[in-house]
C-alpha cells in the first residue's frame, strides 16, 4: 500500500513572496489559543511578512470533546441534549436538525402548532444569535458601546425563552415528537412586548455603528469572498450569502412554517465584510417579520405527540436533514441499524466550513483587519470541534 | 432533478455505479478508482452541477470488515442532491483525494483521517486535525480502546 | 451574614482635622485584594457566554463588585475563571496559563464541565473530567451553564474566602475549596433582600438617598 502526501512545509517553503525590493524576512505569529478576539479556543498560526499576512492556517481541537463517539452511546433524545452544546448560540436550531432526521427516519407525526412554536422560538434565537454577534463585533472593533446595547436586548429574549423554556442558553427544547412544554401562557405578549422594543431600537443600532463613517470605511473592501471560492470551500448561512448566493434552507427546502411565512432573503454583492455586516443586519429585520407573522396565529393542538418515556427506533439506513441555523447550513447524518440508538451520528456544522474561509479572505491583507473578518465570519469554536 | 432521473443520468456517467439501498437521499456505490473523474464531471456537467460538497464522513462497518466513505453533494443552483458511498478494507484503507475537486474536501479529509484513520492518497496535508499528533488509535472506529474513556454505569 | 458586601474592616475615630483608623494589615489587604479581582478573559465554551452575560451586560454588571477589569493577559490578572469544557489538548495550555500567573491567584470553576466534565463525562475520549485534575481550584460554582445570579453567589464567595482566608505571614496558604451553591432554602429574593438591606444602612452610599437626589436634579434640569 503506498500513499503519496505532500507535507505543509513543502508548500509553504516551496512558494517565493519577495515582492519588494528590500529584502524582508517571514515569520510566524500565534494567535491563539488563548486570545481575546478568537472567540474561545481556537488557534491561529499565521505567516507574516511585514504587517501582510502570507497565511493562516487555522489549529483546532482544544475544544474537542466527541460528542459524534458520545452519541453512539445514548438514545435519540440523549443526543439532543448534546447538540445543545455544540453550537449553543442556536441550540434551538441544533435540536431541530436532529429532531427533524429522527423524524424524518422514524416517520413521527408532528402538527402545525408545535411546528409554528418551533419555527418561532427558532426565529427569536436567530436574533439573539445576531444580536451578541453584533455586540462583539463592535467590541472587535475597537467600539465597547455595541457589547452593551446588544447584550441588553439580548437579556429580553432570554427572558421570554426562560418562561417557557426554562433555561438561557442550553434549551433541549425540541425533541422527537414535539417540543418539551407548551408556551407559557405570557408567551404571545412578551414577545409582542419585545417586538415593539427591539423595532425602536434597530435605528438606534444602525446609528451607531451601519451609519458610522469609522466602521464602514473598516469594513469595505476587506475580506473579500467570491460567491465560486464560497461554494468551493462550503460556506453557507450569512458568509456565502454575502457573497451574493441566495442559498437560504428556509426558502429553498422549507421546513417547519417557513413555505407559509413571507420573509426575504438578504444577499450581499462583492462579500466582504461590509457585506456580512448588513446581510446579519437584515436578517434580523426578516426574523422580526416572521415572528410577526406568526405570533398571532399559533394553531390549537397537543404539543407532544409520543409518551415521553417511549423508545424511538430509527429503521436502518442513512438518513439525512439539515436545517439553517444563525451560521448557516447544520445537517444530521444518521446511520442507523434499526436499533433505539445511532449506529453511526455525524453533524456537519456550519461553522467548520465557513471557517475555512478565512485563509482565502485573510491572505494577502493587513493583520488588523484579520480580527475584523474573522469576526465577520462569527464563528463558535465548539461547533467546529464538535 | 428527481431522484430515478438523478441516478439515471450519474450512471450514464458512471456505468458500474449501483443503488446502495436504504438511504433517503438518491446514492451510488462507486469504486473508489472512479472517484475523482467521477466527482469533476458531476461538478462541471451542466444538467447535474454539484457544486456543494456538504459534508464527508465515514461509517466503521467493523461486522463486514470495511469502511464506508460517504460524500454529500448539493447542487446550490439546482437544488439537488446525491450521495456517493465507496467502500474500503478496514485494513488498508486508501481513497484518492477529492481536494483537487473540492477544496474544502482537504480539512473534511482530514478529519476522517484522525476519527477513522482513512489514508488519501495525494493529500496535500494529511494530519491529524483535532487530536494530537502521537494520539494512538482512531476514536470513532468501533473497535477503539481507551484506558481514559469511561463506561456509564448502568 | 454579611455575603454580600461589608464595610473597611477596623475602627475608625473621627478626630478634629482628619479621622484615625485601627485595623489589621491582613485584614486591610484581604480586604483590598477582595474587592479588586482582575478576572482572565477565559472562556473554552458555553459557559463563557453566560460569563460574558454577567460581566459585561449591564443588567447583572460585574462592575459592583469591583471585579470589571477583565484582562486579556495571565500576567495582570488573578482570577481565572474556567467558564468551559477542558479537553485533553487544552489542559496544558490551561496549566501554563495558570503558571503565568501573579501570586495571589483565585480560580473558579464555573459549570459542570470545569466541575466533573458535565455532560461529557461518559464515553468522551477527549474531556478532562474537572478543571482540579490540573489546577488548584478555590470556588466550584455548579449549573449548565451557571445563571449569571449563581456566578455571582461563586463570586461573592470567593471574595468572603479571601477576606478571611489567607494572611501575609503564610503566603500562598489556601482554605479548603468551597461549593458555591446556594445553602438550602436560600432563594434569589432572599439574596436581592439582603442586598438591599445591607446597601440602605451599611454602604458608604445609600442608594435610596443617590435615587431621590439624581430625581431631584434631572427635576432642575427640567426647570431650567
Ligand atoms: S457546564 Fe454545560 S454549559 Fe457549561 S461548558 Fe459544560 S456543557 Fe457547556
Amino acid at each position: 500500500m503506498s500513499v503519496h502526501v505532500s507535507t505543509l512545509q513543502a508548500r509553504i517553503s516551496g512558494e517565493s513572496t519577495a515582492s519588494s525590493p528590500l529584502s524582508t524576512e517571514e515569520y510566524f505569529v500565534n494567535m491563539g489559543p488563548q486570545h481575546p478576539s478568537t472567540h474561545g479556543v481556537l488557534r491561529l498560526v499565521l505567516r507574516l511578512d511585514g504587517e501582510t499576512v502570507r497565511e493562516v492556517v487555522p489549529v483546532l481541537g482544544y475544544i474537542h470533546r466527541g460528542i459524534e463517539k458520545m452519541g453512539e452511546h445514548g438514545n435519540y433524545r440523549q443526543f439532543v441534549h448534546l447538540v445543545d452544546r455544540m453550537d449553543y448560540l442556536s441550540a434551538l436550531a441544533n435540536n431541530w436538525a436532529v429532531t427533524m432526521v429522527v423524524e424524518k427516519a422514524a416517520k413521527m407525526e408532528t402538527n402545525d402548532r408545535i411546528q409554528a412554536i418551533r419555527t418561532l422560538v427558532c426565529e427569536l434565537q436567530r436574533i439573539q444569535s445576531h444580536q451578541l454577534w453584533w455586540g462583539v463585533f463592535g467590541m472587535d472593533l475597537g467600539a465597547f458601546t455595541p457589547f452593551f446595547y446588544g447584550l441588553r436586548d439580548r437579556e429580553q429574549i432570554c427572558d421570554i425563552f426562560e418562561k417557557t423554556i426554562g433555561a438561557r442558553l442550553t434549551m433541549n427544547y425540541i425533541q422527537p415528537g414535539g417540543v418539551m412544554y407548551d408556551i407559557h401562557p405570557d408567551f404571545v405578549k412578551d414577545v409582542k412586548a419585545f417586538l415593539t422594543y427591539f423595532k425602536s431600537k434597530m435605528p438606534e443600532y444602525d446609528a451607531l455603528m451601519t451609519e458610522n463613517v469609522i466602521i464602514q470605511e473598516r469594513l469595505r473592501g476587506i475580506g473579500k469572498l467570491s460567491a465560486e471560492r464560497a461554494i468551493a470551500l462550503g460556506a453557507t448561512g450569512p458568509v456565502l450569502r454575502a457573497s451574493g448566493v441566495a442559498h437560504d434552507l428556509r426558502k429553498s427546502e422549507p421546513y417547519g412554517l417557513y413555505s407559509q411565512v413571507d420573509f426575504d432573503v438578504p444577499v450581499g454583492t462583492t462579500g466582504d465584510c461590509w457585506d456580512r455586516y448588513w446581510v446579519r443586519m437584515e436578517e434580523m429585520r426578516q426574523s422580526v417579520r416572521i415572528v410577526e407573522q406568526l405570533i398571532d396565529n399559533i394553531p390549537e393542538g397537543k404539543t407532544f405527540l409520543v409518551k415521553p418515556a417511549a423508545k424511538i427506533k430509527v429503521p436502518a439506513g442513512v438518513h439525512y436533514s439539515h436545517v439553517e441555523t444563525a451560521r448557516g447550513v447544520l445537517g444530521v447524518l444518521l446511520v442507523s441499524n434499526g436499533k433505539d440508538a445511532p449506529y453511526r451520528i455525524h453533524c456537519r456544522t456550519p461553522n467548520f466550513n465557513n471557517l475555512w474561509c478565512i485563509g482565502e479572505m485573510a491572505t494577502g491583507g493587513r493583520i488588523g483587519d484579520l480580527v475584523a473578518t474573522l469576526s465577520s465570519i462569527d464563528i463558535v469554536v465548539p461547533d467546529i470541534d464538535r | 432533478m428527481e431522484a430515478p432521473n438523478l441516478i439515471a443520468a450519474v450512471q450514464a456517467l458512471q456505468p458500474d455505479a449501483t443503488v446502495r439501498a436504504q438511504s433517503d437521499r438518491p446514492t451510488l456505490i462507486v469504486p473508489a478508482h472512479a472517484l475523482v473523474a467521477l466527482a469533476t464531471r458531476l461538478r462541471d456537467d451542466p444538467a447535474l452541477r454539484f457544486d456543494l460538497l456538504e459534508t464527508h464522513t465515514a461509517v466503521d462497518w467493523l461486522d463486514e470488515d470495511r469502511l464506508e466513505l460517504l460524500y454529500l453533494l448539493t447542487s446550490v443552483p439546482l437544488g439537488h442532491h446525491l450521495t456517493l458511498s465507496v467502500s474500503v478494507d478496514r485494513d488498508a484503507p486508501v481513497v484518492p483525494t477529492l481536494c483537487k475537486v473540492y477544496p474544502i474536501a482537504e480539512w473534511l479529509e482530514r478529519e476522517a483521517y484522525d476519527m477513522f484513520g482513512i489514508l488519501y492518497d495525494d493529500h496535500p496535508d494529511l494530519r491529524r486535525l483535532f487530536l494530537e499528533d502521537d494520539w494512538v488509535g482512531f476514536p470513532l472506529r468501533k473497535d477503539y480502546e481507551d484506558d481514559f474513556m469511561l463506561e456509564r454505569p448502568e | 451574614m454579611g455575603v454580600i458586601t461589608d464595610n473597611l474592616p477596623g475602627v475608625l475615630e473621627p478626630l478634629p482635622g482628619g479621622s484615625v483608623l485601627v485595623t489589621a494589615v491582613d485584614q486591610l489587604i484581604n480586604w483590598s485584594r477582595s474587592n479588586s479581582l482582575w478576572p482572565l478573559t477565559f472562556g473554552t465554551s458555553c459557559c463563557a457566554i453566560e460569563m460574558m452575560m454577567a460581566t459585561g451586560a449591564a443588567r447583572h454588571d460585574m462592575a459592583r463588585f469591583g471585579a470589571e477589569v477583565a484582562r486579556p493577559s495571565p500576567r495582570q490578572a488573578d482570577l481565572l475563571v474556567i467558564a468551559g469544557t477542558i479537553v485533553k489538548r487544552m489542559a496544558p495550555r490551561l496549566r501554563t496559563l495558570y503558571e503565568q500567573m501573579a501570586e495571589p491567584r483565585y480560580v473558579m470553576a464555573t459549570g459542570s464541565c470545569a466541575i466533573c466534565g458535565g455532560p461529557f463525562m461518559y464515553h468522551s475520549y477527549t474531556t478532562i473530567r474537572g478543571a482540579d485534575e490540573i489546577i488548584p481550584v478555590d470556588v466550584y460554582v455548579p449549573g449548565c451553564p451557571p445563571r449569571p445570579e449563581a456566578f455571582f453567589y461563586g463570586l461573592l464567595t470567593l471574595q468572603k474566602m479571601i477576606r478571611e482566608g489567607e494572611s501575609i505571614r503564610h503566603p500562598g496558604e489556601r482554605r479548603r475549596p468551597v461549593l458555591a451553591a446556594l445553602p438550602e432554602g436560600m432563594t434569589l429574593d432572599d439574596i436581592r433582600k439582603e442586598m438591599q438591606d445591607l446597601l440602605s444602612h451599611d454602604a458608604n452610599v445609600n442608594m435610596t438617598e443617590a435615587a431621590a437626589e439624581g430625581a431631584h436634579y434631572s427635576a432642575e434640569l427640567k426647570d431650567f
